[in-house]
């Protein structure tokens, strides 16, 4: 199914934004937001998985019902989940779209990646001890 | 021991009534502030060494190598970028901004990807804004559009607008009316008195619709304007006519949406409409602490507010072309330095690709995300709590951030500044 992506800021998120490596970050900023018309449409219970695809790449997610979203958009914590799906075509403004994307939500059983596993794939190397 | 009155260095409110409870040079209480501002008070968890790669690994090293290793980066670079220092003082800004210019860089700050719209429409049209202390003392009318206050600035509402005592106004909790314009229904909307859901993408013909509301032309207004129904926006324009002083504040739903800063100029020119009627003022919502202050500090040192080229020897500006994103976009960079930022965690993946095959080298108290993305990461002092300064609040009053904390770590200042001599000494030697 077809949505409006848009992602900002939400206190969980802020509030874990000095440990970004966190399994609260994660959780924060890989969940996102559907109304619960649009869930049960998709087949889907609050806290199953989704694959959220647009033009610039693909992520998983978790999916959280709420009615404070319209039907037909979605909407995430801004962050490196976000930012999997976000292009960096700018208008020529500087500032890219970071909010009304389209994309295409799918069921899964895939897991969420982590942040980490998120910055390997862009060709980061994780740090740990 | 208390100390108090210390600014927060979390959120472009810059609260500066906190109080902090030391016991051995730790922070074991804090009072007045928010969750967010909690949680970095009472952090704990830092980088305890400098860090670079070698054979694909993590090792740890001294700051005399890190220093070293960032100077040859930066010195060897034909097109560096600096980026990021929403997240210090003004003071090692003003360092940033000299490095830039010595090696030729291009200097931007998360402005770029937060408030650059704003600023590009303020160009455009001018700024009708105040203090945050008029807006509390006077203002019995706050319109929140595509912004977030509960979530994003948690004290702004109590400090200077629906629960804030002001000078002029009898009873908050009555004289004070709130609109929220958004696209979903988040914690502000479910307190305001009015709340318009608009559809994604819409605020530019709501913007418009409400213009020609005031200017007395609601008749051109068909029934529905982007989800949002013309009586409503009848009775919104109704109520922003009739306020004795109006205040609108607007976030990243406006600057980050189709229009960008057009959206924001059409705010804006809204406000000067209801200028002619009433008094009106319009401001952004600042994010990091000091984000408004990077701005200063390059405005004043370079002439514009962010995306500077030093490339050509002057200071270049056009937003669209020097800003970090589409720099990265057209991987033009061959090194960056990111300081008091998390790119990594904030910027679209294919921006991030190109930071993560160039020598990056970040200047972070914490490991981040964009830590998986540099070949160095020096550890610093956290601003406003180990490390003193001025920064900038969202409506440009400036605040001197308090040390509270002793530390063995070096400020970003500090080190910046090592970086800059060490710089020097290679150019020197040829
Ligand atoms: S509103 Fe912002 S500045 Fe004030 S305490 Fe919260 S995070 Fe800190």
């Amino acid at each position: 199914m077809r949505f409006a992506l848009s992602s900002g800021r939400t206190v969980p998120q802020g509030s874990f934004i000095e440990h970004k490596l966190s399994k609260g970050y994660q959780r924060a900023t890989s969940m996102i937001y559907i109304h619960p018309l649009d869930l049960m449409e998709l087949g889907l219970e609050s806290g199953d998985r989704v694959h959220v695809t647009s033009d610039f790449g693909s992520v998983v997610l978790t999916t959280e019902t709420t009615e404070d979203i319209q039907t037909g958009c979605v909407y995430i914590a801004l962050g490196p989940y976000a930012n999997a799906i976000t292009g960096g075509y700018t208008h020529a403004t500087g500032m890219p779209d970071y909010k009304d994307i389209t994309v295409e939500i799918e069921p899964t059983d895939d897991p969420v990646p982590t942040v980490w596993d998120l910055m390997e794939i862009v060709g980061g190397l994780r740090y740990g001890h | 021991m208390d100390i108090k009155d210390v600014p927060c260095p979390f959120c472009g409110c810059l609260c500066d009534d906190i109080s902090v409870r030391l016991e051995d040079n730790r922070i074991t209480g804090v009072e007045n502030c928010c969750t967010l501002g909690n949680a970095k008070f009472l952090s704990k968890g830092r980088l305890q060494h400098p860090i670079m790669r070698r054979d694909g690994k993590w090792v740890e090293v001294t700051y005399e190598e890190a220093i070293d290793e960032t100077a040859r980066i930066l010195s060897d670079a034909m097109r560096p970028l600096l980026y990021g220092w929403s997240g210090t003082i003004g003071e090692a800004q003003v360092v940033g901004v000299h490095l830039a210019e010595e090696i030729g860089a291009l200097i931007d700050s998360t402005t770029s990807v937060c408030h650059n719209p704003s600023i590009l429409a303020i160009q455009e049209v001018g700024h009708p804004g105040c203090t945050l202390g008029q807006v509390k003392n006077r203002a019995d009318l706050v319109v929140y559009w595509g912004c977030n206050p509960i979530e994003a600035h948690p004290r702004h509402m109590s400090r200077y607008t629906t629960y804030a005592d002001g000078y002029f106004i009898d009873n908050t909790a009555t004289d004070r009316k709130v609109i929220v314009v958004d696209i979903r229904r988040s914690e502000g909307a479910k307190i305001a008195d009015e709340f318009i859901q608009v559809k994604p993408g819409g605020d530019y013909l709501v913007l418009s619709a409400l213009r020609a509301i005031v200017r007395g032309r609601g008749d051109v207004i068909p029934d529905s304007v982007a989800g949002v129904k013309k009586v409503q926006l009848q009775r919104v324009a109704d109520l922003m006519m009739k306020a004795k002083f109006g205040a609108v504040f607007f976030g990243l739903g406006v600057t980050m949406s189709r229009g960008k800063y057009k959206n924001v100029r059409n705010a804006i020119e809204l406000v000067s409409e209801l200028n002619r009627k009433t008094k009106f003022t319009i401001s952004a919502m600042r994010g990091h602490f000091n984000v408004y202050g990077f701005n200063e500090v390059l405005t004043w040192m370079a002439g514009y507010p962010f995306a500077v080229d030093f490339s050509r020897g002057i200071a270049f500006y056009n937003p669209g072309e020097t800003t970090v994103i589409d720099l990265l976009e057209r991987k033009e960079p061959d090194a960056c330095l990111v300081v008091a930022s998390d790119p990594g965690a904030h910027f679209p993946k294919s921006t991030i690709e190109h930071m993560a095959a160039i020598p990056t080298v970040q200047i972070d108290p914490c490991v981040n995300a964009t830590t998986a993305l540099c070949q160095v990461q020096i550890p610093v002092a956290i601003t406003g709590i180990e490390a003193a300064g001025t920064a900038y609040r969202m409506d440009g009053v400036p605040i001197r951030m308090k040390k509270v904390l002793e530390t063995e770590f070096p400020t970003d200042q500090e080190i910046l500044e090592r970086i800059v001599t060490r710089i020097r000494e290679m150019r020197s030697h040829g």
